[in-house]
């Protein structure tokens, strides 16, 4: 083991308690580090209940991880993780906090959290939550996030019954590449979509008052299906077909954009030009000064 | 009738005025159409250099032995001027002609910048201590920090309005948009938005046309002339405020192409001269504070800084607004004026600051230094690298040529309404329908828009989806249905791929035409966010295309967006320091400062070729005798001689009341300065100048009959004192107010005491850049000629001196009018 090896153990050692005096030379440290090696029971390995509390992690976090890759696509993170994501801050929570033996936990904080460049725990846990925080998922969770709250679940029943009618209706003409005629399916889901679409303004109405720039959005799960569904509205059954009224629009903008014309040439024709007086200056004028300008001028 | 009304009478039959003979040439001359196509001059003058205006006034010699003109001899002097007028003007003169830019309006006049150091002024300064002039240092300090909070202030309640009113007309429009594009019938939903802003336009514009003229447009123009030293009628009223602020947040509403920015800075001139004087006039209330304050000098130093504490507010640019009141009334200025201005921009950002953070609700962020923010652009993307530089140059090159067709443009219409719409009521239908046809091409552009936007959360104010997909928005509406404040900013920051190419071409090109249109309607709004608008828009499109040429996306167009703002700006405006310095602050980005630079450099070189700055060009148009900062070139042999007026009208120290009446009331010499020559004898004798008495003086004591006689009786007399003079300052009554009897009349007025004994002079042979400087630097109103004997010669004014200009083929002469 050279000496950057040593220094690391010295410095485990430092965290295990007590240490050399300061203010030695680094020799001098460097010595009682290769003095400490020496001894039998290392004091730089983690005590026990610290290497279950990282298992614990190692382990909730795996669980996690599965879980959010697995529920990406179609988004349903929040709904399916959240508990998950609870035992993960739990687990961060017992590795920081003082859990029994305090001094003892203390040091176990002190060598996973802050003993190492790297502090894999605490990017984990970091990436964790700025996940979560970006999904934004503790906008459909209550408040204690035990659950998903009432509107969230109400929003999630409508979208399930929405993508059933529309599945129901499709039956018998599969969805094809063929760009077949869907009036059916709009003409009998539009209750549904209609009522899914208001519940979902009405909810991001409701989030705008929260307090927090990231508030304002509402969770991924529900954003996500409302997109599917809007998708699959608009695009791939081209449902929301708007009254497109362009002559109307042509012949009011038009008559609108005709006015100025009538206008101006009006104000041409029938306006008095505005004359201006021309006023006499007193000057006295000599021959000299006209030469002079003349001069200047050609 | 008192007797003074019957002379007066008298005195008009007596004398036929210039003015009359004039307008009664006019009226017989009307059948002519052509003025340009008169009687060529004689063939020694035809010089098109007097173009239009010259050959009558230049065939009339003086033949009198001297040109001073005593009070009592210029019954002799005006009858032989009527005269020769009525002679020669029918056949000669084209004396009415339609309105041109070459032209020097009789409406406006000099500001009295120049102090009169008589006698009353002099033992007021003699009592005041050197305690008391420190209290008045404080008085400017404590003047400037109300200025500073009172501006900004006024720019926070602009602000919330707009916020709130604008909020209200989208949500009502969007509502309905949102109905009809399910059920058919948008062409309801564009009579709905055409008429909102026509009729909001409709109230901003009247209350414009028939209450306040002076408060339309940005006012820069207006405040530019002020801090030059000339008197634009109720430019500083509070009247004028209260009709700017309305105004503006109306035609914002409205839906017009303008912004809020360019107004504030009249808005803060015109609280500083309000809170300067103590008093309020339209008010009718005195504070009885600050009075040593009541005078133009003093009035000019607080104006500048209000100017600056607008434009602090506007942008959150404090230096910006301090660089731009030295860039536009440099020639008075010193050092702790600057310091005192600093400190009225600081506060008046700070204020805006802190009291939109409390509005928005987050009170310790200070993140609202001004009205328009631009957003930070400080993240990687954003920075530049030295190969973008000549980038920049050719958008400033661009910026510079769009900027000139903007000013021709609005040249040739804003001539066109001086000329033909100039009654209140045209005014205000012309303003509605541009603001219908605003919201006409603003509706029918997102109509045709296909460029449909993903929505991401709540990033859009007014998400339009109309025939968007579900969830999707429209994006020319993010550009088109939005205060423009809101467009330059999402401009500037979208994410690229936000916009497409198509959506930002159309859209430059359309709101390069409105905003044009726009500019120089009589309702109060600014150019600089169009101009921003314009600018941002076609930048951003430049920068798209370099990504594509290029085929990389190393060119965020964000980036591009803010240059070409800069480059449209700085083509339209022309403001080179002062504007470098609010972007560089807009954008909190020192780095930023360099390619700004550029960039507003190129398009001020590239623009002047073409024709010059919008701001100048109207304060030409208005006909306002601006003083530039230098004499033409070329103009070194005009001399003094030829460059006054004369004769001129003396007063003698010792003068009767009924002459200085007479005078003053003559409507043909609406002179406002007097020489006043020693008490002659005999007219043969030499009577050399001994001062200058101003017009407001002599009607202060005429006001208080401050007659010899009247001091000889011992009638019991408060001697007059310098205060009595600033309490009439500024609107002094006029002549006709004064009621003089005929006894009255007979009295004698002493001047010396009232005059200022050292009035400047220049000797006849003096070159016209000699006079000029002279003029320009110690901002004078009256500049005497003399001769080695120091007898009045003649006088030069400010009009004298701004009818000379260099047009494109060499030295041109002004015209004055009457307007």
């Amino acid at each position: 083991m050279g000496p950057l090896g040593a220094l690391l153990c010295l410095l485990l050692g430092l965290a295990a308690g007590g240490g050399p005096p300061r203010g030695a030379g680094t020799w001098a440290l460097l010595e009682d580090a290769s003095l400490a090696l020496l001894g039998a029971a290392l004091p730089g390995d983690l005590e026990p209940e610290c290497q279950e509390l990282l298992a614990g992690f190692a382990t909730s976090c795996a669980a996690l991880s599965g879980c959010l890759v697995r529920s990406a696509r179609p988004v349903r993170l929040c709904q399916s993780c959240y508990g998950l994501f609870r035992a993960v801050t739990e687990q961060l929570d017992n590795i920081t906090r003082a859990v029994g033996n305090s001094s003892k936990s203390y040091n176990c904080a002190k060598s996973l959290l802050m003993s190492d460049r790297l502090q894999i725990v605490v990017v984990l846990s970091e990436f964790f939550n700025k996940t979560w925080e970006e999904a934004n998922c503790a906008n459909c969770l209550k408040n204690s996030s035990e659950g998903l709250s009432n509107a969230t679940i109400e929003f999630l029943d409508l979208f399930n019954k929405t993508l059933m009618c529309f599945e129901h209706n499709l039956q018998g003409q599969a969805i094809s590449l063929v760009a077949s005629n869907y009036t059916e399916v709009c003409r009998n889901c539009n209750v549904t979509y209609k009522k899914l679409n208001t519940l979902y303004t009405e909810m991001q109405r409701e989030s705008e008052h929260g307090e927090s720039e990231h508030s304002k959005h509402l969770c991924i799960d529900v954003e996500d299906a409302m997109n599917i569904t809007r998708r699959l509205w608009s695009r791939t059954f081209n449902c929301s077909v708007p009254c497109s009224d362009t002559v109307p629009v042509i012949a009011v903008s038009s008559f609108i954009l005709f006015l100025p014309v009538v206008f101006y040439l009006s104000s041409f024709l029938h306006s008095k030009q505005k004359k201006r007086i021309l006023f006499l200056p007193k000057r006295f004028q000599s021959n000299a000064s006209l030469v002079n300008i003349q001069e200047k001028y050609s | 009738m008192t007797p003074m009304r019957a002379a007066d009478t008298e005195l008009r039959s007596a004398r036929p005025r210039m003015a009359n003979v004039a307008k009664k040439v006019s009226w017989s001359g009307r059948a002519r159409d052509e003025p340009e196509t008169e009687p060529e001059p004689e063939p020694g003058e035809a010089t098109p250099l007097l173009n239009g205006a010259g050959p009558g006034r230049r065939s009339r010699q003086f033949t009198h032995s001297s040109f001073l003109r005593i009070g009592q001899l210029s019954n002799v002097d005006l009858d032989d001027d009527a005269h020769e007028l009525e002679t020669e003007v029918p056949h000669q003169f084209p004396n009415e002609i339609p309105h041109n830019e070459k032209l020097l309006s009789l409406k406006y006049e000099s500001l009295d910048y120049d102090n009169s150091e008589n006698q009353l002024f002099l033992e007021e300064e003699r009592r005041i201590n050197h305690a008391a002039f420190q209290t008045v240092e404080i008085k400017r300090w404590v003047i400037c920090g109300m200025i500073g909070i009172l501006t900004g202030l006024v720019a926070c309640f602009i602000d919330i309005v707009v916020e709130k009113l604008a909020g209200l007309k989208y949500k009502v429009v969007k509502d309905n948009i949102d109905k009809f594009t399910e059920k058919g019938g948008l062409s309801f939903s564009l009579l709905l938005w055409a008429t909102l802003n026509s009729s909001v336009v409709m109230v901003g514009s009247i209350i414009v046309a028939f209450i306040e003229p002076v408060a339309a447009g940005s006012g820069i123009p207006q405040i530019k002339c002020y801090l030059n030293g000339v008197k634009i009628p109720h430019v500083v009223r509070l009247k004028t405020l209260m009709v700017k602020v309305c105004g503006v947040i109306l035609s914002v509403v409205g839906g017009l192409a303008v912004g809020k920015e360019g107004p504030m800075i009249h808005s803060g001139a015109v609280i500083a001269a309000g809170i300067s004087q103590g008093r309020s006039t339209s008010l009718k209330r005195d504070f009885k504070i600050f009075e040593y304050f009541r005078r133009d000098t003093e009035k000019r130093d607080f104006v500048s800084a209000g100017a600056a504490a607008g434009v602090s507010a506007a942008f959150g640019a404090p230096v910006g607004g301090v660089l731009f009141s030295l860039e536009e009334g440099a020639s008075f200025w010193n050092q702790f004026l600057t310091w005192r201005i600093f400190f009225a921009s600081m506060i008046s950002t700070f204020t805006l600051n802190s009291v939109l953070s409390v509005y928005h609700g987050n009170a310790w962020d200070l993140s609202n230094p001004g009205l328009i923010n631009f957003g930070r652009f400080d993240n990687e993307k954003m920075e530049y690298t030295i190969q973008e530089i000549p980038i920049f140059i050719v958008m400033g090159v661009v910026g510079g040529i769009l900027g000139a067709m903007f000013n021709a443009l609005n040249y040739w219409l804003t001539m066109f309404r001086i000329r033909y719409i100039h009654r209140p009521c045209l005014q205000v239908v012309e303003a509605m329908l541009v603001a219908a046809v605003t919201a006409a091409v603003g509706f029918v552009m997102i109509y045709c828009s296909r460029d449909c936007q993903p929505l991401q959360g709540n990033a859009v104010a007014y998400p339009l989806q109309l025939f968007c997909a579900d969830g999707e928005y429209n994006s020319m509406a993010t550009a088109f249905f939005n205060t423009p404040e809101k467009s330059v900013v999402s401009l500037f920051h979208d994410p690229p791929g936000t916009y497409n190419p198509m959506t930002l071409g159309m859209f430059t090109l359309m709101y390069f035409f409105l905003a044009c249109w726009t500019y120089g309607l009589t309702v109060s709004a600014g150019v600089f966010i169009p101009s921003l608008l314009i600018g941002a828009a076609w930048g951003r499109l430049f920068g798209i295309s370099l990504s594509y040429l290029t085929g990389s996306i190393w060119a965020d167009p964000g980036k591009y967006a803010l240059m070409g703002a800069a480059a449209q700006l700085g083509g339209i405006v022309r403001m080179t320091l002062s504007l470098t310095v609010i972007m560089m602050e807009a954008t909190s980005n020192v780095t930023y400062g360099f390619p700004i630079m550029l960039v507003l450099m190129t398009a001020k070189i590239v623009g002047d070729f073409f024709v010059e700055g919008l701001y100048d060009m109207h304060i030409q148009l208005q006909s306002v005798p601006f003083l530039h900062w230098e004499a033409p070139v070329t103009s070194h042999s005009l001399t003094a001689r030829e460059v006054m007026s004369t004769p001129v009208t003396c007063l003698r120290r010792k003068e009767k009341v009924g002459t200085i009446v007479d005078i003053l009331s003559d409507a043909s010499s609406n002179h406002n300065g007097f020489p006043v020559v020693e008490n002659e004898t005999d007219t043969m004798q030499v009577a050399g100048l001994r001062g200058l008495i101003l017009r407001s003086q002599l009607i202060v004591l005429l006001k208080h009959k401050v007659f010899v006689e009247r001091a000889n009786l011992s009638l019991v007399q408060r001697r007059l004192k310098l205060k009595d003079f600033r309490d009439a300052y500024p609107r002094f009554p006029p002549i006709q107010s004064i009621h003089v009897s005929q006894d009255e009349r007979e009295c004698m007025m002493d001047l010396t005491e009232f005059m200022n004994p050292s009035p400047y002079t220049v000797p006849q042979e003096a070159s016209l850049p000699r006079v000029f400087k002279l003029f320009r630097a110690l901002g004078l109103r009256h500049l005497v000629v003399v001769d080695n004997r120091n007898e009045v010669v003649g006088m030069v004014t400010r009009k004298d001196l701004a009818r000379y200009r260099l047009g494109k083929e060499g030295l041109e002469e002004l015209s004055l009018a009457q307007t």
